[in-house]
């Protein structure tokens, strides 16, 4: 089991990918890249939320994208209507998404498996419904528009590079978030509830709480990718938010491997970069993203993430020997 | 009244798609224990081969039988090739259903193009009957899906096969037990049910244009229907279809036509959370993990 203590490996990983994370900028990537960076780097923040949700509590949900558009639209129409700018809509968003994650996740404490995935993906359909309905308020089929981010602390976001930082900072909390999640009583908890939900009751684990406890930390992440999305592409619409992003983000998360800490950061990295590096066209690279996760499921039920982990301590057996 | 009628002969058309689909669904999902979110894309590929081969000067009802061969055979190669891997764990077969879905749409995008496709009406005729106008094709199209119904409905209920798909379905250990090769029924049942979604989309393309993007539009009427009905149950999938289509087609004439979608989703909510057995009972489907 995992120690409470962060081993040397997990030491190393995380100083790896912390650099790499803070580095990159300085790489030189140029406007394209780094705008990539940008959006994968929101991806990644809801996708850390599905992998508290599905790799630790193990409920899957294919409407995830539904809370990203609350946490959106809930800064979008803060913004619009009453002025209210990033930092106050921050919070507002956030919590937002968290209270409908809870209100959403509520069928899941009485019909368990294919039938809730399917609930959310119901869910996410009629949300994306009502916003193209929502007249005025939701700006229905075009969508809203949203300002920039005040400076704050002299630092001006219209600038890629820092709002590149803006969002590295904020992953690099739901990645801590995570992390401590995973290894507390909590996380242990929530392992519990996912290996075998009667045996976890019976000794006394109030299922239905920490069920909807997990899907509203996985809703809160999603609302702060939402409002850092609205803010960074100054113009949300619903599409962005239908059943289609859901299942690009359940298939992400299942790419990268939902179990391990480093697992949807590598899923969302693969899926965004790969195309890009490969020079592949839209068409061609859904294609390949397909092709790449029933591979992944057919031989690395674990995900990349976790595929990547087994050749690393195969190789490390190997060089003891 | 008139207008009535009219609307109810129409939705009774939209609903046998509907119900098309939602029998594979079923079938599928409830027999066979695989949730197959590709399987809007088999019908609309159906749809597909049949413009496909009608453009090409092939006579409507051969280019029919060609489809359904076709998604069969589609069926035949992801049973054995992806999802027979699955049947343990079926959580990850529903993963890999959503990738397959997702290969579907842009090989057609790829092989085509994304532009709606229609074809004539291969009947081409207008029958009056009672002062209510009746398309000749969609009275092909309902007694179609009649037919396969009646063949679907007792072929699982009466005749030694079907009892023994139930036998496995109900104790899978008893029955291989028993002499009966339960793999194969699994196969068997998830070809079948690809048939039909072929049937369904080259009979959705007589009526109505298909686009790459029909398929996921119509999977999630389909799991709808078959919910509603009960997984497993051949005539739950057809009352779940009349009622989606007699809901769908009224709401167009006298609802708010912008929600139309909405309705199915809500009445799938509620049936999901109310009574996940569906309202004729059928199985649970696969053991949830």
């Amino acid at each position: 089991m995992m120690s409470p203590r962060p081993s040397r490996q997990e030491i190393v990983a995380a100083v790896v990918v912390l650099v790499f994370l803070v580095s990159f900028p300085w790489l030189n990537p140029g406007y394209r890249y780094l705008s990539l960076a940008i959006t994968t780097g929101i991806t990644s923040i809801a996708l850390y939320g599905l992998g508290i949700q599905f790799g630790q509590a193990g409920i899957m949900s294919v409407g995830h994208a539904a809370f990203i558009g609350i946490g959106a639209y809930t800064a979008a129409i803060l913004a619009g209507r009453l002025g209210v700018g990033f930092w106050l809509a921050l919070p507002c968003s956030t919590l937002l998404s968290a209270v409908f994650a809870g209100l959403i996740g509520l069928p899941s404490l009485r019909v368990g498996g294919q039938h809730y995935i399917i609930i959310t993906f119901c869910f996410c359909a009629l949300f994306d419904l009502a916003l193209t309905n929502g007249g005025t308020f939701t700006g229905a089929a075009t969508g809203l528009d949203v300002g920039s981010i005040d400076p704050i602390f002299g630092l001006n976001f219209d600038q890629l590079r820092n709002s590149y930082y803006l969002v590295v900072v904020m992953l690099l909390i739901c990645l801590l978030a995570t992390y401590l999640m995973m290894n507390s009583s909590y996380g242990r908890t929530l392992r519990a509830i996912r290996e075998n939900e009667p045996l976890a009751r019976a000794v006394g684990i109030n299922t239905a709480l920490h069920k909807i406890g997990a899907l509203m930390v996985s809703g809160a992440f999603a609302g702060t990718a939402g409002i850092l999305q609205a803010y960074y592409l100054r113009h949300i619409s619903p599409g962005l938010y239908g059943p289609f992003p859901s299942l690009y983000l359940a298939l992400m998360v299942m790419l990268g491997g939902a179990r391990l800490l480093y697992g949807p950061l590598a899923g969302a990295i693969i899926v965004s970069f790969l195309p890009e590096i490969l020079k592949l066209d839209p068409i061609d690279s859904r294609i390949a993203y397909g092709i790449g996760l029933l591979v992944v499921i057919l031989l690395l039920p674990g995900g990349v993430s976790s595929g990547l982990l087994e050749i690393y301590r195969w190789l490390m057996s190997g060089r003891r020997r | 009244m008139e207008i009535f009628i009219q609307q109810l002969v129409n939705s009774l058309s939209v609903a046998s798609v509907t119900i098309l689909i939602g029998i594979g669904i079923t079938l599928i999902f409830g027999l066979a224990g695989i949730v197959n979110f590709a399987h809007g894309e088999f019908l609309m590929i159906g749809g597909m081969i049949t413009w496909f081969l009608v453009t090409s000067g092939m006579n409507f009802f051969l280019a029919l039988v060609g489809a359904m061969i076709f998604v069969g055979v589609l069926g035949f190669v992801a049973e054995r090739g992806l999802f027979q891997f699955t049947l343990n764990r079926p959580m990850n077969g529903f993963i890999m259903s959503i990738g397959v879905s997702v290969i579907l749409q842009h090989a057609v995008i790829r092989l085509f193009n994304e532009v709606q496709k229609t074809i004539p009406d291969p009947v081409g005729k207008v029958w009056v009957v009672g002062g209510v106008n009746v398309i000749a094709m969609r009275a092909v199209v309902v007694s179609l899906t009649a037919v396969v119904v009646a063949i679907t409905y007792f072929g699982i209920s009466r005749s030694r096969y079907g009892m023994a798909l139930r036998a496995s379905i109900a104790d899978q250990e008893t029955a291989e037990l028993m002499g009966i090769p339960v793999r194969r029924y699994v196969t068997g049942v998830f070809v079948y049910g690809s048939v039909l979604a072929g049937l369904g989309g080259a009979l959705m393309i007589a009526l109505f244009p298909i686009t790459p993007f029909t398929g996921s539009v119509l999977i999630i009427r389909g799991f709808a229907v078959s919910l509603i009905g009960g997984l497993g149950n051949v005539a739950g999938a057809v009352a779940g279809g009349l009622i989606l289509g007699l809901v769908d087609g009224l709401s167009a004439g006298y609802g708010f036509p912008e929600w139309t979608d909405a309705y199915s989703l809500v009445v799938m909510i509620a049936i999901l959370i109310l009574r996940p057995q569906g309202l004729l009972g059928g199985t649970l489907g696969p053991r949830a993990t």
